[in-house]
């Protein structure tokens, strides 16, 4: 310590008197490119804090001396720099870097130049998720490169979109792909990650990319990278925005109060004998006066028994009484507010470098009780004290709380689903209860009474907006991550490098369950939960490069180890005190009180070997050997490799003529990775090997035990061979580039929950069986039509295909759910019953029949247009009847520069694959769901013989053969998002330079800003199998910013 | 030269992180799992083997309404003709419809199947590793014996909801359920006389290991529930003698309810009349999936407000006024005596024999066999036979609901018949109907009661010879089990 005090001092002094004896004169000049003058250069005199930018007409004055250097940096250009000599004007023509195909990209432990690098490899920049409302970074992936498929996040604000890249490579294991944050595994929650933070975006998409990363790449891995600091003169930055979300689709089409009603009696009177006049008469009247009491509540201001006439038309006399409170919708949703302040500062030094950064996000969700605050900080310090010596420390913590909505996706048919209640309630249904002549009923405090008695399929009994607005499910969380490493400079050639990471987090939730009305009803209930995840990476590496003549070698050697730890503690009391306290001290009973924790742990050795000849020729083999806990002890090793090869055509002389080709590239790789799940437990169970009883099945206070997990002590990684092909391509002073791209993943040992036998008392085994392959065309393209001064336009599109098709299973066929995988299916594919169509004669559903279950004389058996039919579902026919995986999926982009005015614009977009619209299906019951909502594609419905329609009669006997799963459900998926705008406004630097501003941008952008799809209501991209479920759409936030740098 | 040797003595330790971490690095214990062999090394693992069975009784299983073995009774109650839908209700829909009853991808047919072949491989770890377990030989034979009587409840239940009935006399060479008696083999379907005979085997085993066993509380089994369970089984096989001498042993020290007990006497295991049940706390609570969730009539749940068990009210109406049983139903649906809900939907007939702890919890005992049973079979029995006591047997019973009650004087069938419908009103609830109707080879008839043939389906009545009496295999089984041969579609 004392020796650092001395050497800080010694500098110091070297500077002041530097200060104090240099002779100083006044340097001044013009920066440009070649399109002219560039405002706003960073002009720094180099090893001081000396600096000044450049004005509007890209002039600068700055004091120096003869030979001192003078550091020239900008955003987007290579750094400039000039050594002061006699001349007292310096000016400089800056180079774009844009145009410098040496890009650098983070990959598997370390950094290379793009063109030297022979995997598969896309980069989002921080320049293309800047000025986005991005809470969680992965948002920042959709559409931003090809191969990758988006499922929408489950819209609660802060939640991560699930990706896959390249398809599915795993049955019952985990397909998320790795994620590496700074060098290491990630253990944490990404949306805990200020995007502003993110330098880069990598996504490493083929073995020879990811199979340094051996036992976890199987489904790809996104590197991500935070900011360092990179200006040489200290720059502040400040970022704020605000925006509003809502729900970017709307709700599917349903009829109203006035056509319900009708609906119904229709319904209920075709379930009636209606052979003869007399039963005709006999079952309309039975449904004038049913009606009422089966769908309980009786909105119009006409006795319950003459709602609807005997002809099945609404009493032209009945109004309703109060027809302002039948929205429910209107009461749970909002405009939610999204506001976001960021701010950052770096710098950099000969020796030194840092950035620092605060930010603090808050947004609400378009559902009333959803939000999410964030406030994160981050420091990442870096330091050279010798020159074979570096350390530096990326220390990052967020604290968030959050109020969250019903979780669609696991709940999406539970009660309290406040989608499911929007989608679902009853058109006649007031949210509070009525006196007879339709004012509100009040209680002995004069206040509302929230209704709870409706009909059966109408949330009977529950209130979901007094619930949401009593009930609370929220959660805080405290996490930590730090990176930290020490490389040194061994010898001449070699680099020695150890990272050492943690990410840890604290979630707390909260819940509280109010006592009028729900799920803890007249008892009132609270719940705490503690779940801390601790990841903690150690690694060491070892690097040799060596170049001679225009031979380059590197050699990387590694060993790292990975522990991963969950610990939950969790504990439910009943039985409510006070009023207004949700704390567990407020509640009498325990009904629920268990703590556990869990570890998997990960070692491995690896080494990669890359060659080139004066950047023409590469060459890159790897290997990696790794251990995973979640095996057994002879089985817990598994070996993973890749070659990769690429040629630098461009390069080669007999293209020196062709000066129009700017880069042309081919490269491909072959390789094998694995898959244990990683840290995903539900995706492979850390204690998988073993056979095992679960603790915790006590009778009264009698500990007890029972059967849980057959163990697999026999598994072995599940494994993934990829091959890559690609060609790149830039020519027309790189205007024109774009790459073109074949792959092939195939896995084999799947590990598949093999089910068991019932009675073999264990529901499933877990085996290697089964294989499958994903293969596809992934094409890039990016086009600069216009180029001048002042404006420029660039267009962007890229498209890929996916193939998926399992090649052998455990057995002949396993179903599941709506799909069969068989051999030749994919995962994907729909197994459903064939949907014919409507008996025109009386309104039957009709099925084509199964062959095999055709019996002579059967009454439920019809031939209709010379076709086998049925009106029993169970009799029919199953087939597949298409597919979730869409044909071709992709993006396109334009971005329009008109002087410091800047418009882009994207668009996803997907052909081909179909969504089961399990939503709509529950919006086309027969009539027998009484008070749960009809979508107005029930007006076509049959009504009389002769009428010809795809909708069958509506009868309250009739639903489970008329609504049955079949291809009737099937929609198109096909859909074109207008994803992403985002439009952006410089102020020109001489307005703003006397306020000693660099940089002031105003923007606008705006996220889900329109989706086009086959059906009004559908969301096709909820899930990757293709079907739906009641939940948050994703959000569409429209956010207004303003960025300022000095 | 300071500055290179610090240079290498760095660049050498760091040589030494290179190697390998600790060999039990990738060596991970479970914190919620035991290891399988340690679940049955000595006595004190197999009595908590035993202990998560008389557990795995009143856990949920898959949906929210497979409330345990509780669940399964209500099956049972609900495809049967004396527990009626007040409501359109979705819960155990298809059972009430019978729909379930034929399709071979239907929860509810999964649902007993799965969870007693579950209870199966538990019993059957205890029963193969008892005698090499450590630890004295009476704790063997106490948990070896409870074991064996699982594993017989288990496959008598299966054997009648999925085979056909046994008939007594004939070679019953039809068609059985999975003779499961080990934790690794896969079986077909043994014969429906195989079966009967394992359980029997079983049950006559587990008499002997628990001989002298006083069982600290009713979720435990003992030789009396042994005896009761004997009794049952012979009762389905017709093996009258057998079922009246057991069920004389099975009651024998068990005193019926009083009457001032009766009206109370379904949510307490601890009743002098249960002989076997479950008692749930409050930290093993269900919260809606207890049985007392569907069945009890005060708990605030919205299939219990919206539609809340009624008794066939052509049964009811044949029940004496001077009958304690007739007051644990409630004729007008308005229970004054119970505290309900203000939003609970009230309908004529609704049973209150099932109580709840309260509005706010569904807790309540569940009884799986009680003295009152062991009463009807011997009387059962005995009138099957002929047996000069068989009245005797039914009054000394009755007489204990029913002060105004005289001796029958009946005999032979139409005893027998008078007893089968105080089993009607007695087990209300319990479990037995569907089982009833199918030994005694009857119909289903539904009709002239309050059933709605909206909320039935129209099923009305079910002809004795019908198949859905025989309840599908279920789909996952036959995937998986290609010994197993499906049952006529």
């Amino acid at each position: 310590m004392r020796l650092k005090f001395k050497w800080i001092l010694t500098l110091l002094i070297a500077l002041s008197m530097q200060f104090s004896f240099a002779q100083e004169k006044t340097v001044s000049g013009v920066v440009s490119d070649q399109t002219g003058p560039i405002p706003g250069v960073n002009v720094v005199v180099k090893g001081t804090s000396n600096g000044v930018q450049t004005d509007f007409d890209g002039k600068y004055a700055i004091k120096a001396k003869t030979g001192d250097v003078l550091v020239f940096s900008f955003i987007g250009m290579n750094n400039s720099n000039v050594t002061v000599g006699a001349s007292n004007t310096v000016s400089v023509k800056m180079t774009s870097d844009s145009q410098n195909l040496e890009e650098v990209v983070v990959v598997a432990y370390g950094k290379v130049k793009k063109s030297e690098y022979t995997g598969s490899v896309a980069s989002i920049k921080a320049a293309d998720i800047e000025n986005r409302p991005l809470t969680n970074v992965l948002g920042g992936l959709d559409g931003a490169t090809s191969g990758i498929q988006i499922q929408s996040s489950a819209g609660q604000p802060g939640s991560a979109p699930a990706i896959r890249i390249r398809g599915f490579s795993s049955i019952n294991g985990s397909n998320t792909p790795l994620y590496i944050v700074d060098g290491v595994p990630y253990t944490g929650d990404i949306s805990t990650i200020n995007s502003s933070d993110v330098e880069s975006m990598n996504v490493l998409k083929d073995a020879s990319s990811t199979s340094l990363y051996g036992s976890k790449a199987a489904n790809g891995v996104i590197i991500i990278t935070t900011k360092t600091g990179k200006s040489t003169k200290d720059k502040f930055s400040l970022n704020v925005s605000t925006g509003l979300s809502s729900r970017s689709i709307p709700e599917y089409d349903r009829v109203n109060a006035n056509q319900y009603y009708p609906l119904e009696w229709e319904a209920l009177r075709n379930s009636r004998p209606m052979g003869t006049p007399v039963q005709m008469d006999a079952a309309n009247l039975f449904a004038t006066n049913n009606i009422a009491g089966l769908l309980v509540t009786n909105p119009f201001n006409v006795a319950n028994n003459q709602i609807v006439g005997t002809d099945g038309k609404l009493n032209p006399n009945a109004s309703l009484l109060y027809p302002e409170d039948l929205d429910w919708e209107k009461l749970l949703t909002r405009a939610g507010v999204r506001r976001n302040i960021d701010f950052s500062y770096q710098g950099k030094s000969e020796t030194s470098n840092y950035f620092v950064s605060l930010n603090n996000l808050n947004e609400q969700g378009s559902i009333l009780k959803s939000d999410y605050e964030r406030t994160t900080a981050r420091i990442n310090i870096n330091s050279k004290f010798k020159e074979w010596f570096r350390t530096g420390l990326n220390l990052s913590g967020a604290l968030t709380s959050s109020n969250q909505a019903v979780d669609g996706v696991d709940n999406t048919s539970s009660f309290n689903n406040p989608f499911r209640t929007i989608r679902y309630m009853g058109p006649i249904y007031p949210v509070f209860d009525h006196n007879a002549d339709g004012s509100y009923l009040l209680n002995g405090a004069g206040e509302r009474v929230y209704s709870t008695l409706r009909g059966p399929q109408a949330s009977n009994g529950r209130n979901i907006i007094y619930e949401t607005l009593n009930d609370s499910d929220s959660n805080e969380s405290i996490a930590l991550s730090a990176r930290t490493f020490a490389e040194f400079k061994i010898l001449k050639d070699f680099t020695f490098t150890t990272n050492y990471a943690i990410d840890k987090r604290s979630l707390n939730t909260s819940d509280y369950k109010n006592i009028l009305i729900g799920d803890a009803q007249g008892v009132g209930g609270a719940s705490k939960e503690n779940f801390v995840t601790t990841g903690v990476t150690f690694n060491q590496l070892l690097e040799y490069s060596k170049s001679f003549n225009s031979h380059n070698f590197t050699v990387l050697l590694g060993h790292e180890s990975f522990d991963y730890e969950t610990n939950l503690v969790t504990g439910t009391k009943r039985g409510q005190v006070v009023n207004d306290n949700s704390e567990l001290i407020n509640f009498v009973t325990v009904t629920n009180l268990d703590s556990y924790s869990r570890n998997y742990s990960t070692e491995a050795y690896f080494s990669r070997l890359g060659y080139d000849y004066d950047g023409k020729y590469i060459l890159s083999a790897s290997i990696r050997r790794d251990g995973s806990s979640k095996f057994a002890k002879n089985n817990r090793w598994g070996n993973f490799w890749s070659f990769g090869a690429a040629w630098n055509i461009s390069k080669e002389n007999f293209l020196s003529e062709a000066s129009w080709i700017n880069d042309l590239r081919l490269r491909g790789s072959f390789g094998e990775v694995g898959n244990d799940s990683h840290i995903s437990n539900a995706g492979l169970s850390f204690y998988v090997s073993q056979p095992t009883y679960a603790l915790g099945y006590d009778n009264d206070s009698e500990g007890g035990i029972v059967a849980n997990g057959i163990g697999a002590p026999n598994l072995k990684w599940e494994k993934n061979t990829q091959s890559d092909v690609a060609i790149e391509f830039a020519a027309f002073k790189n205007r024109f580039s774009g790459s073109v791209e074949y792959y092939n993943r195939k896995t084999d040992g799947l590990i598949f929950e093999v089910p068991n036998p019932l009675s073999l008392g264990l529901d499933n085994r877990v085996e290697n069986i089964g294989s499958m392959f994903n293969s596809g065309i992934e094409v890039s393209l990016n086009a600069t039509f216009v180029k001048t001064k002042d404006f420029s336009w660039n267009f962007n599109v890229n498209a890929s295909t996916l193939k998926n098709e399992i090649t052998a299973l455990p057995q002949a066929e396993i179903i599941n759910g709506t799909k069969k995988f068989s051999v030749g299916s994919s995962i994907y594919d729909y197994w459903l019953r064939d949907w014919y169509g409507v008996d025109a004669t009386d309104g039957y559903a009709l099925y084509k029949s199964d062959p095999a279950k055709i019996v002579a004389g059967d009454v439920e058996q019809r031939v209709v247009n010379g076709e086998n039919v049925t009106t029993n579902h169970t009799k029919a026919l199953y087939i597949y009847a298409g597919s979730a995986i869409p044909d071709l999926f992709g993006s396109f982009s334009n971005t329009f520069k008109y002087k410091g005015l800047e418009l882009s614009l994207m668009f996803t977009y997907q052909l081909g694959g179909q969504t089961y619209d399990s939503n709509y299906a529950s919006l086309m019951h027969t009539g027998s769901e009484y008070g749960s909502a009809l979508s107005t594609d029930i007006l076509n419905r049959w009504q009389k013989a002769g009428d010809v329609t795809n909708v069958p009669r509506l009868d309250v006997g009739r639903n489970t053969q008329s609504s049955a799963a079949s291809d009737r459900w099937l929609v198109d998926s096909d859909y074109l998002s207008f994803r992403q705008a985002n439009l952006s406004y410089n102020i020109p630097a001489d307005l703003i330079s006397r306020l000693g501003v660099d940089n002031v941008k105003f923007f606008v952008s705006g996220e889900n800003l329109a989706l086009y799809t086959k059906k009004k209501g559908m969301d096709p991209t909820q899930n990757f199998n293709g079907t739906t479920q009641n939940r948050f759409s994703p959000s569409r936030i429209v956010s207004l910013g303003l960025n300022i740098n000095f | 030269m300071k500055i290179n040797i610090s240079k290498y003595i760095i660049a050498g330790c760091s040589m030494i992180l290179l190697g390998s971490c600790s060999s039990d690095f990738l060596e991970q214990s479970p914190t919620e799992f035991i290891s399988e062999g340690a679940a049955t090394a000595d006595t004190k693992a197999l009595f908590l083997s035993l202990n998560g069975i008389h557990r795995s009784m009143y856990i949920r299983y898959e949906d929210q309404g497979q409330t345990g073995v509780g669940g399964i009774m209500q099956q049972m109650d609900i495809a049967g003709e004396d527990l009626v839908y007040t409501a359109s209700n979705g819960w155990y829909r298809s059972v009430y419809d019978w729909t379930a009853a034929s399709n071979e991808n239907s929860a509810e047919i999964r649902f007993p199947y799965r969870t007693f072949y579950q209870i199966i491989r538990n019993s059957n770890a205890i029963i193969n590793n008892a005698d090499a377990a450590k630890g004295p030989q009476e704790d063997k034979n106490v948990t070896k014996g409870q074991a064996l009587l699982y594993r017989a409840f288990s496959h008598f239940q299966l054997v009648q909801i999925y085979a056909k009935r046994y008939v007594n006399g004939a070679p019953n060479t039809q068609d059985g359920v999975p003779l499961v008696l080990t934790t690794q083999d896969i079986v077909g379907r043994s014969s429906v006389e195989d079966v009967y005979k394992q359980i029997n085997a079983d049950i006559d085993e587990a008499i002997d290991l628990l001989k002298g066993y006083k069982k600290p509380n009713n979720s435990h089994l003992d030789s009396g529930v042994a005896h009761g369970l004997k009794a049952r089984v012979n009762l389905v096989q017709g093996n009258w003698g057998i079922a009246a001498d057991n069920a004389s042993k099975a009651r024998a020290g068990k005193n019926l309810m009083t009457i001032a007990e009766y009206t109370s006497g379904f949510n307490n295991y601890a009743n002098q009349e249960w002989m076997w049940g479950s008692h749930i706390v409050e930290l093993q609570t269900a919260y809606f999936a207890n049985f007392g969730g569907y069945m009890s009539r005060n708990f605030s749940s919205t299939v219990i407000r919206a539609c809340p068990k009624a008794i066939n009210s052509k049964l009811y109406d044949l029940i004496p006024t001077t009958d304690v049983r007739a007051a644990i139903f409630s004729k007008t649906g308005q229970h004054p005596n119970i505290v309900l809900v203000s939003n609970a939907q009230k309908f004529p007939y609704t049973s209150q024999k099932f109580l709840s702890v309260s509005t706010g919890d569904s807790r309540c005992d569940v009884p799986y066999m009680r003295a009152a049973e062991m009463y009807l079979i011997e009387a059962e029995a005995k009138a099957r036979l002929g047996a000069t006591d068989a009245a005797q047997v039914l009054f000394d019973f009755v007489k204990k609901r029913n002060p105004s009650y005289v001796l029958s004087t009946k005999t032979g069938q139409a005893l027998a018949d008078e007893v089968m419908f105080q089993r009607r009103i007695e087990l209300w609830g319990e479990g037995f109907r569907f089982m009833d109707l199918k030994r005694t080879n009857s119909a289903l008839d539904r009709s002239g009661a309050n059933h709605n043939s909206i909320y039935t389906g129209n099923v009305t009545t079910v002809p004795a010879n019908d198949k859905r009496w025989q309840w599908l295999i279920p789909r996952s089984e036959i995937n998986a089990n290609p010994l197993v041969k499906q049952n006529d579609l």
